[in-house]
């Protein structure tokens, strides 16, 4: 440790960055694969433009809905995941229990009956509900589908969330709280200012395999009627009875997005690894 | 050296009233109390489970003690809300440094200074590197705390802690952690400190420290202080069994 100049560390840094940068930097066998898939997919839609090219077709706004539900719900999943991780590591019993409760609950149930619950059981309670106190808005709620997929996705990702964000801030040793709260911080203070920057980097890698997952299971949403990429293709299949070009196109796609996304996940880790320095 | 120490007047800025500590069925400390003047520098020692960490701990209350009473330059430690009002005038400098690793050697010193004491980042800065000056380090102000040795390490932490303008420092085993060669630049500080007036609470086991800018030292052992007399009675003439036995280890 002590025999590592600053000057020389500084450098080594530039090294590893410019390589970073530089054009073509990083062109192994990810890359390749993502161009594989995409190369399959172009060579299909031109040489067999039916059903290969009319299912590229068909399901291409389905890419949009997914891409669409999944951010969405992902960028919500990361506050409510924050505030159930602090929950379960929250010195108040009740913040606690509730925290705890809603992890063990959400991470117990299927996500596809979480959402089926959300999509036909939730709406039903409402009006119930609004009967019995005689509030019409209530007696005339209806699930929305792409708020309740959203909504699914997020309860049930934030709970995973919360895990992944408490062992993050577990992850940063005792005394570093010690030592912010001898200076006089908060706790508060010490959370924002010293544990979560250093937690955030340890939560980042194992966050951006939660998007991962999150975009695959994305596809379940297609039970609440959201025409993402999986009902898209369900539709195409029950129209044209062409199950195997269907979902060979239907797979490829989220090949494509999932090793994207992948990629760029390991770059964020790079670039989290490097300021780490 | 001892006479270079200025002499302590009768006036209590630490009062310890019989406190006492326990860890589930442990007794870690039992009846504990204790007079710090302005001014004065204490050294605690003791063997390894004697209470003298938790004492300190309990000072600026990152320990909670069980019963028993502390008053702090004036301010009583017993509900938690004036916890933050003690904690700002009494510096702590740790075994292990917990020097904050995702900030610059200056950014550690100066979070604290904007976040608790509301200083502009102009002022921060220059109490910053006045404070690098002084333990030695100007020229590591960008670097980052992995970057540095131990010695520097603690030699930041404890600028970091004084950037608070503490009234109180308390020093828990500071040079513990560290190779040999590097205890002496920690302890340099430290002793700089003592001369200019600064109120000390240090765990450790420097006796060369200790004689050096120490006005009394104290023995703990089992959780009760055993022993306490300037550095040359305690050291040359211990009265308990057990401190000469500890003593007898340790020298």
């Amino acid at each position: 440790m002590a025999g590592i100049s600053f000057p020389e560390e500084q450098k080594q840094e530039e090294l590893v960055r410019t390589k970073l940068d530089s054009p073509g930097a990083g062109f192994d066998r990810w890359w390749l694969l993502v161009v594989g898939v995409v190369v399959t997919i172009a060579i299909l839609y031109f040489t067999i433009p039916d059903p290969y090219g009319r299912a590229v077709n068909f399901v291409w706004d389905g890419i949009g809905v997914s891409i669409g539900v999944t951010v969405s719900s992902f960028i919500v999943t990361v506050f409510v995941g924050l505030m159930g991780g602090l929950g379960r590591l929250s010195k108040n019993k009740i913040i606690q229990g509730i925290a705890t409760l809603y992890v063990e609950v959400v991470r117990g149930i299927p996500l596809m009956v979480q959402l089926f619950f959300w999509y036909f059981a939730f709406p039903a309670i409402i009006q119930s509900f609004g009967k019995q106190i005689h509030y019409e808005p209530f007696t005339k709620y209806f699930a929305d589908p792409y708020f309740t997929a959203i909504m699914g996705l997020t309860i049930c990702y934030g709970a995973y969330m919360s895990e992944i964000y408490r062992a993050g801030i577990q992850s940063i040793g005792k005394g570093q709280v010690e030592a912010a709260r001898s200076l006089g911080m908060s706790q508060f203070e010490a959370m924002r200012y010293v544990i979560l920057p250093q937690a955030i980097r340890v939560v980042l890698p194992p966050m951006g395999n939660e998007f991962i997952s999150l975009l695959k299971d994305s596809s379940l949403v297609s039970v609440v009627a959201v025409a993402d990429l999986t009902r898209r293709g369900r539709e195409f299949m029950a129209q044209t009875a062409t199950p195997i070009e269907t979902w060979t196109i239907v797979a490829l796609m989220y090949l494509v997005m999932t090793i994207l996304s992948a990629r760029i996940v390991g770059w964020l880790e790079r670039i989290t690894k490097l300021q780490e320095r | 050296m001892a006479e270079k120490l200025a002499m302590v007047k009768e006036d209590p800025i630490i009062v310890i009233e019989g406190i006492t500590k326990t860890f589930g069925n442990v007794e870690a400390l039992r009846g504990v109390s204790l007079t710090v003047n302005k001014g004065e520098v204490v050294i605690i020692i003791g063997p390894s489970g004697s209470g003298k960490s938790t004492l300190l701990r309990c000072i600026n209350r990152l320990e909670e003690f069980s019963s028993g009473r502390i008053v702090v330059d004036g301010i009583t430690l017993d509900g938690a809300k004036n916890i933050n009002a003690v904690r700002t005038e009494v510096g702590m400098v740790f075994q292990q440094f917990n020097l904050f690793p995702h900030l610059t050697v200056r950014k550690n010193i100066e979070l604290a200074q904007k976040v608790v004491r509301k200083r502009s980042t102009a002022e921060s800065e220059k109490v910053a590197m006045e404070l690098l000056e002084k333990v030695g380090i100007p020229e590591k102000a960008n670097a980052f705390p992995h970057q540095l040795s131990g010695g520097q390490q603690q030699r930041v932490a404890i600028a970091r802690a004084l950037a608070m303008n503490p009234k109180i420092m308390l020093f828990d085993e500071p040079t513990s952690a560290l190779d040999p060669e590097m205890i002496q630049e920690v302890l340099d500080v430290m002793v700089g400190l003592a001369k200019e007036g600064m109120t000390m609470v240090v765990v450790s086991h420097e006796m060369g420290f200790a004689r050096a800018a120490a006005h009394r030292v104290i023995f703990m052992d089992s959780g009760q202080i055993m022993e306490m007399g300037t550095p040359d009675q305690l050291f040359t003439h211990p009265s308990q069994d057990r401190t000469k036995l500890f003593l007898s280890k340790v020298l």
